[in-house]
């Protein structure tokens, strides 16, 4: 007991409104400004990303060697309205190279988090609730891949084939993985030591019943608000790799490899390096902000339970 | 005795931080002088705490003094200005939480060395630390040197409160108040803590502000003892004349509501035994150890011995009572009861079946007639899940039902056990505490068992809930013929539910009786220890001072050779620490396990 | 004793995830596609060249021999020569066919211990800008729960994470080194050049830290035990620093242990933007040339360093609570 909360006990307990937990820490997320404000950057980029390229008629991809180096609009001179954020060494528009660069991105980003979810949860549950052999099994591979840097892995795998999108997925998810394995493991842990799974035993229900039915939907939601944090993080590794030359292969625009190939403009042609980083930051901090807001209802819901 | 004035309270109130709300504590008066100690009796929700806090002059944030004034030694300590009154140093104060009140990564001696220096910077360190141990010495702490040293994990309850009293009393404050110390505390244990303190008091000639939600406990001080109700005090006399005159109705209902275990001369009718009759539930002879790794070692393990030996026969329709202290391995023998844990030694058979030779699928079926129902109800049931569904579970786990069938058997569930069939499709979150026990009740109920097994399921509930409760539970026997078995530390409940009761000590059983003859002609020392620790209004059968246990039960993994008491017992004698006492029928339906009664010994004790 | 039968079990658990990892990677190279060989020898060699190149260098045996001679060596304390570089000189770049079964290749444990200090040396100093940065940050936004301070703490920390770190180092590098030449940038000729590349990397590792220590302090400071400090008599500063700080420290050690994967990672990549000499950049031209050798040195040391640092992590855990399980 805290000190504040020995006011709440010494006073008579108003009924509080009945309300799933879940939803709770929704709500108290989506009363925090910052979340909010994020919630709404990155519904607008996802939008535009999605919605823009089909409709203009500016191409990512084909150059046009007599538009190169255009500054961006107000910036510089030459700038034209055509092109407002300027375009690159080879006359390709950096908007619509933004926008697409910008859909990978959140492609590989929400699917490599999705399926870390699925595996690692799924393997860190069954270890944590089943324990013994299982355990010792799967918290021993988690420890060897967890020593393997992603990027050693990535270098490895992608660095000798044609990247695809999914290989790069399926190395951020190979990557990924065992934190979560961990982190729903000593959950599990914990949720069968509770009283109510003792209860339950003694209706003579079984472990898998236990697990799927109650254990599971217990778990789960706290680790899956938090899991938005890592979309962002996986969307900086595919960056990353684009950089490397590991990630989508050109002339498909990513932004590692935009900002990778802008390196030798740098002094003439400032806003090819700078633009997608600008992009990538702004659809970073939206969803970092919204996954830190979940991340502190729930640390706030959880704690005053 | 030293009559000086040292603390007065004149029409304190404290309230909530916000303005407008009405206050938590209000125009509360008292004189208090040095050597004496004042009573405080609150229920919880009283603002018990509040004060203690209040007085300690550490309110929270959220609450503020709104008027009156705190004289100490002729200085109000709310007045701004009067930093000479420290808290620490010339007030101290000890709660009711032993266990995190001190950082968990420090030893407990260096944090208590380092609070002395804090508030007493003139002293230097060695003197400090000096200090510490002469005092971790006598608050009976075994091997103080070496303690000093050990961090709080390594503390049980007991212990730590004694650290936290050397703690409190170290600066030699003039004012100790001690907020519901005993609480947290098994019976004999906190019979030594009050003795302990009563002592140190005089002996420190300190004034004692003395806080608890029992009245029993006060009775053991007997000074000027004041009754607190919604804020305020509603009485004030010395305790003696409060008992035979009180003034106030909440007073009345006070003491009224304080278990009586001696007055009445029965107990509940013991139950008639029928010819031929078998006992519904053997226990024999079980075992069971748990295999600890020592801390940091590879492959050493500590063998902790939670249940030795235990044999028992529970037969129909009886309340069968096993009452213990923490650490006596209760909780274990309730799972091996309810056949959550398999006897490493020993079986358990039920209605003549042996448990252990049942297959898995036959063992579901065979629950049906033995159920468990667990201490705390809001633990114990599954979060975010509806009161139908958690009675249904119980039957869906069988295998099918149609839905009709299904939704008719929980209802009717649901009413045998007195809840409103409208809470079907509400979570639990609003129902009471006494309600959601007969959630518990009802999906055990609904498999029409023919035992019940009740870890301290009254424990959590107040005095009305429980009485509301124990009606429900023989309502229940009579229409459905079941057999309880209470596991429980409270003395006083058993005493008014139980026909026979078993006292356990140290994984064993020590004695085993009838109500009636357990509590008026215990056989053995611990039983009367226990006996004469539990907190009642009414003159003890048994002199508290005769039966005042010394330390704390060995540890489970380091059990010593022959009775498991001797170590504690006031009359062990040589064979006590060589050989194991068995428990033995002393007379028709009475077990102890002692060698004082082995009619020989007695005669050489003696 | 205690402590030393944890550094045995533990030093045991280390050498069997090295000897996985060893094993993980080594089966990779093998497996995946890009034959070193044929890097080696020039596209335009006939395939009999080639064979007889890779026998010679016994890659067409199989996988378990090859990586039972590659044991064998290491116990040895050798691991192997690499396929690329010459013992003095630099790579060949294109067209010099350079025979690694013939000439005298640079050892790889001399490529990766002359190597090992400069990474060394970048991680050391970005640990300590991101602890210079962070401390204060994190420890004012722990304790001011609900005042600007913990905003601020959140706004850093979000910006920080949401900032790719290569995009950063190019931008510093315009304009800190090429608009206002204030720091060096690439390559190393003296201490000066690691500044930027730590400071980049600090930046990346900072945000974890502040955020752990909001987290933790904030929680830390609503316990029992500190609020109850307040009526023993300890004045706020010790409680803070003593006390509070010392518990909230736990997490934070154990985040640096699962966040070190990250940092390698992070490592790589700016010293490969910076042209930073040190294992990293080694790393990516050796994967890129195939040159296995050095690859699995590298991942051996990398898996070394890792759970070395593991190992102390855990110490300095216990050190600190003796409730850890160690």
């Amino acid at each position: 007991m805290t000190a504040t909360t020995i006011i709440a006990a010494e006073q008579d307990q108003t009924p509080t409104r009945i309300q799933s937990v879940n939803r709770r820490i929704l709500l108290a997320a989506w009363r925090m400004p910052s979340f909010r404000v994020g919630f709404f950057i990155f519904v607008a980029l996802l939008l535009v990303s999605v919605v823009y390229p089909e409709i203009s008629s500016v191409s990512a991809t084909k150059m046009v060697v007599k538009d190169k180096f255009l500054p961006p609009v107000l910036l510089g001179e030459k700038w034209v309205w055509e092109h407002p954020l300027g375009t690159d060494q080879l006359g390709r528009d950096m908007l619509m190279r933004s926008f697409i660069g910008l859909r990978y991105s959140l492609l590989v980003g929400v699917v490599t988090v999705v399926l870390i979810f699925i595996i690692g949860c799924g393997l860190g549950l069954f270890a944590g609730f089943k324990g013994k052999w299982w355990d010792i099994v799967i918290m021993r591979i988690t420890d060897a891949q967890l020593s393997i840097p992603m990027i050693i892995l990535a270098i490895t795998i992608l660095g000798v084939s044609r990247p695809t999108v999914p290989t790069i997925i399926i190395v951020l998810a190979l990557s990924g993985w065992p934190l979560y394995a961990r982190v729903a493991r000593s959950a599990a842990v914990t949720e069968r030591g509770k009283e109510y799974v003792r209860g339950l035993r003694v209706l003579g229900a079984g472990d898998w019943r236990i697990l799927l039915l109650f254990a599971a939907p217990n778990i789960l939601p706290p680790i899956a608000f938090v899991a938005v944090l890592d979309v962002a993080r996986m969307m900086i590794f595919e960056a990353i790799l684009g950089f490397l030359g590991l990630g989508i292969q050109p002339p498909t625009p990513s932004f590692g490899s935009i900002i990778a190939d802008s390196r030798k403009y740098l002094i003439n042609a400032w806003w090819i390096a700078t633009i997608p980083g600008i992009f990538l930051a702004v659809a970073l901090t939206s969803i970092n902000l919204m996954g830190s807001a979940l991340e502190k209802a729930r640390n706030r819901i959880y704690g005053g339970l | 005795m030293d009559l000086s004035l040292i603390l007065e309270v004149g029409d304190l109130a404290v309230g909530p931080a916000t303005p407008g709300s009405p206050p938590i504590l209000d125009r509360i008066s008292f004189r208090l002088h040095t050597s004496e100690i004042l009573g405080i009796y609150g229920e919880s929700g009283t603002g018990k705490t509040v004060l203690s806090r209040a007085l300690a002059n550490w309110l929270p944030e959220s609450l503020e003094y709104r008027a009156g004034r705190i004289i100490f030694a002729g200085q109000d300590i709310l007045k701004k200005g009067a930093c000479e009154v420290r808290t620490g140093r010339d007030i101290a104060y000890i709660g009711s939480k032993p266990q995190s009140s001190l950082d968990p990564t420090v030893p407990v001696g260096v944090q208590i060395a380092e609070k002395l220096h804090s508030v007493r910077p003139e002293w230097n360190r060695r003197e400090c630390r000096e200090r510490v141990i002469q005092l971790l010495g006598e608050v009976r702490i075994p091997s103080p040197r070496e303690r000093y040293w050990d961090y709080p994990s390594k503390f049980s309850g007991g212990m730590m409160q004694r650290a936290m009293i050397v703690d409190a009393i170290c600066a030699e404050p003039a004012v100790l108040i001690a907020d519901n110390v005993t609480q947290p505390l098994d019976v004999t244990i906190a019979a030594q803590i009050v003795a302990l303190l009563h002592d140190l008091c005089l002996r420190h000639k300190m004034a004692t502000i003395y806080l608890s939600s029992s009245l029993p406990t006060l009775r053991q001080f007997g000074d000027n003892t004041a009754i607190l109700y919604q804020g305020r005090f509603v009485e004030q006399q010395p305790f003696a004349e409060l008992l035979a005159a009180p003034k106030t109705d909440y007073t009345r209902k006070a003491i009224a509501s304080v278990p009586r275990m001696w007055s009445e001369a029965d107990g509940p009718l013991v139950r008639r035994p029928a010819e031929g009759d078998v006992p519904l539930m053997r226990v024999e002879n079980v075992y069971r150890t748990y295999r600890a790794r020592k801390r940091g070692t590879f492959n050493s393990y500590s063998n902790v011995q939670a249940v030795r030996g235990v044999t028992l026969d529970i037969m129909p329709r009886e309340n069968f009572g096993i009452v213990g202290e923490s650490g006596c391995g209760k909780s274990t023998l309730t799972r091996l009861l309810a056949w959550l844990e398999v006897p490493d030694r020993g079986n358990i058979v039920l209605s003549g079946t042996s448990l252990a030779s049942l297959s898995p699928r036959e063992l579901i079926r065979k629950r049906n007639e033995f159920q468990l129902l667990l201490q705390d109800p809001y633990n114990a049931l599954p979060p975010r899940t509806t009161v139908g569904r958690m009675i249904e579970e119980s039957l869906l786990i069988r295998g099918r039902v149609s839905r009709a069938d299904l939704r008719s058997r929980v209802v009717a569930a649901m009413a045998e056990v007195g809840l409103a069939a409208e809470f079907y499709d509400q979570l639990p979150n609003a129902l009471s505490t006494g309600e959601r026990q007969r959630i518990s009740i009802a999906r055990a109920l609904i498999l029409d068992p023919k035992l019940l097994i009740l870890d301290e399921t009254l424990s959590a509930l107040d005095q009305r809930e429980q009485a509301r409760l124990i009606d429900l539970f023989s309502k229940l026997q009579e229409k459905n013929d079941l057999t309880y078995v209470f596991i429980s530390h409270d003395l006083a409940m058993v005493r008014k539910v139980c026909t026979r009761i078993a006292v356990m000590y140290l994984g064993e059983m020590v004695e085993i009786a009838d109500n009636r003859q357990l509590f008026f002609d215990p056989q053995h020392p611990y039983t009367k220890a226990l006996l004469s620790a539990a907190p009642t209004l009414e003159d003890k059968l048994f002199d508290p001072g005769d039966f005042l246990l010394e330390g704390e039960p060995p540890s489970p993994i380091d059990i010593p050779p022959g009775c498991s008491f001797a170590s504690r017992c006031p009359k062990a004698f040589g064979r006590c620490r060589v050989e194991i006492p068995k428990l033995v029928e002393q007379s028709p339906g009475r077990f102890a396990a002692c060698h004082l009664l082995d009619a020989g010994e007695a005669k050489a004790a003696a | 004793m205690l402590i030393l039968e944890f550094l045995g079990k533990r030093i045991a658990q280390g050498l069997l995830i090295i000897f996985i990892t060893s094993l993980i990677i080594f089966t990779l190279l093998r497996v995946v596609p890009g034959d070193p060989v044929r890097l080696i020898v020039g596209g335009m060699a006939p395939p009999d060249v080639v064979e007889k190149v890779a026998t010679k260098m016994g890659l067409r045996d199989p996988i378990i021999v090859q990586y039972g001679r590659y044991m064998r060596g290491l116990l040895q304390g050798d691991l192997g020569q690499s396929y690329l570089r010459p013992r003095s000189g630099m790579i060949a770049t294109g067209g010099q066919y350079i025979d690694p079964t013939k000439s005298d290749m640079a050892p790889v444990i001399d490529l990766i211990l002359e190597r090992l200090p400069f990474t060394l040396q970048l991680g050391g100093m970005a640990l300590l800008f991101a602890l210079l940065m962070s401390f204060p940050i994190g420890i004012a936004g722990g304790l001011h729960q609900h005042g600007w301070q913990n905003a601020l703490a959140f706004g850093v920390q979000s910006l920080f994470v949401s900032i790719p770190n290569f995009w950063l180092a190019i931008v510093l590098i315009l304009f800190l080194s090429v608009k206002l030449k204030l720091l060096p940038a690439l390559g190393y000729q003296g201490f000066s050049y690691v500044l930027l590349p730590a400071f980049v990397l600090a930046v990346e590792i900072a945000p974890f830290i502040i955020r752990t220590l909001t987290t933790s302090l904030g929680e830390v400071m609503q316990s029992t035990f500190i609020d109850e400090a307040r009526v023993r008599g300890l004045s706020r500063r010790r409680i803070v620093y003593s006390h509070a700080l010392r518990n909230a420290a736990v997490p934070l050690v154990n985040l640096l242990g699962i966040q070190l994967s990250t940092l390698i990672g992070g490592v790589l990549v700016i010293e490969y933007i910076f042209d930073y000499p040190g294992l990293g950049n080694l790393t990516v031209v050796s994967v890129v040339g195939r040159d296995f050798p050095v690859i699995q040195g590298i991942a051996i040391t990398t898996s070394a360093v890792f759970v070395f640092i593991n190992i102390i992590v855990d110490l300095v855990a216990y050190l600190i609570d003796p409730r850890v399980e160690i």
